[in-house]
């Protein structure tokens, strides 16, 4: 552990040892006790961790109060939730699938496109080089 | 459940015009629910089973959601926009999202609390991003904070302490606010907190870093 990856940790899980991951505690806990530069690291993230929790803006109680006054008001006023129709519920199974559903359609429409540009390979008569051979009657 | 009555939802804005609401009719008078007897009292009842009554209609249910979890919402709200009266309108507006949607909604694949914060940032988000454009977005988080005023010397750097921070992370961008607002949340888990921003807890852990990250570069110069 060097103390750029201890910066590091610190900005990532904060600074309280039990939210580290487990394989990182023992390092972290060698260089504390031995870099001086670790432990302001420590102090920084400490300082912070501390104004971020006391620090953050509180709704006030009345704005609270207004909240449930407001939604409950709209909500009286608002027709009742949409009952979800057998249509959404396969739509909401299908919905995963579709980007691999446009990759499958527009292979597809690709190769519905190429086939119909590509040029029809002549047909003739399958029998036609039997009739070029000669026949027992003929004259040679 | 014969004795549940269904309305057709021919609603669709998301946020309906006050005014045009304040004319119509009580919709609950309308088509209010008649709520079977013997059922569990509502507030004992969990948050999943909340939505399933609302659902299907019942008003009183999605209000014991509000109850429970509107102080959390507006607070979230509050912390990624900076500005309480904004703050308000996302939260109002999550809630209603929620409502509308109740139907739609399926406890097997998240939590309420998940999908409420999810709906709450979204919005509050898209807020913050409208605002990048208007000038003196920072500003404006700071005239939201209330004026410290004459008073002790200790509550006077106190106020200070918390302009500086909301300065700073007025400076943040809206992600790494909604994560740091999320990370400081009381008995949210990491996981829950990754669901409610939809992504990886693995990126939320890059979103963290790189907001204290900035945060202290901040704060310390």
């Amino acid at each position: 552990m060097t103390p750029s990856r201890f910066a590091r940790l610190l900005d990532t899980h904060g600074p309280h040892p039990e939210r580290w991951p487990a394989a990182r505690r023992a390092g972290s806990a060698a260089l504390l006790a031995t870099s001086a530069e670790a432990k302001a690291l420590l102090a920084a993230a400490q300082s912070l961790d501390a104004r971020l929790g006391t620090d953050l803006p509180h709704p006030a109680s009345d704005a609270v109060v207004r909240l449930r006054a407001a939604v409950a008001w709209q909500i009286a006023r608002t027709p009742l939730p949409a009952a979800s129709s057998p249509w959404t519920r396969v739509w909401e199974l299908l919905r995963p699938a579709v980007p691999a559903g446009w990759g499958a359609l527009a292979a597809m429409a690709t190769c519905a496109l190429w086939l119909s540009l590509a040029a029809a390979p002549a047909i003739g008569d399958p029998l036609a080089p039997l009739q070029a051979l000669p026949i027992a009657e003929d004259p040679l | 459940m014969g004795l549940w009555r269904h309305a057709r939802n021919t609603y669709q804005h998301p946020m309906p015009n006050l005014l045009a609401l304040a004319r119509l009719p009580l919709a609950a008078a309308r088509s209010s629910p008649v709520r079977p007897a013997g059922l569990m009292p509502r507030e004992a009842a969990s948050d999943a089973v909340l939505m399933r009554w609302a659902a299907a209609g019942d008003r009183a249910a999605f209000g014991v959601l509000v109850e429970r979890h509107g102080e959390r919402a507006l607070r979230v709200a509050l912390r990624v926009l900076g500005n309480a009266a904004e703050a308000e309108e996302v939260a109002q507006e999550a809630f209603l999202r929620a409502w509308q949607a109740a139907a739609g909604f399926d406890p097997d694949r998240a939590q309420f609390t998940t999908w409420l914060h999810r709906i709450t940032l979204n919005l509050a988000i898209d807020r913050t991003r409208r605002h990048v454009s208007a000038p003196n977005a920072g500003d404006a988080a700071l005239a939201a904070l209330p004026d410290p005023g004459p008073g002790p010397e200790a509550s006077a750097v106190a106020a200070e302490e918390q302009m500086a921070l909301a300065a700073a992370l007025a400076r943040l961008p809206a992600r790494q606010r909604a994560a740091i607002a999320l990370a400081y949340e009381d008995g949210l888990s990491g996981a829950e907190a990754a669901a409610a921003l939809d992504v990886s807890e693995r990126a939320l852990e890059g979103l963290l870093r790189r907001a204290r990250l900035m945060l202290r570069r901040i704060l310390s110069s």
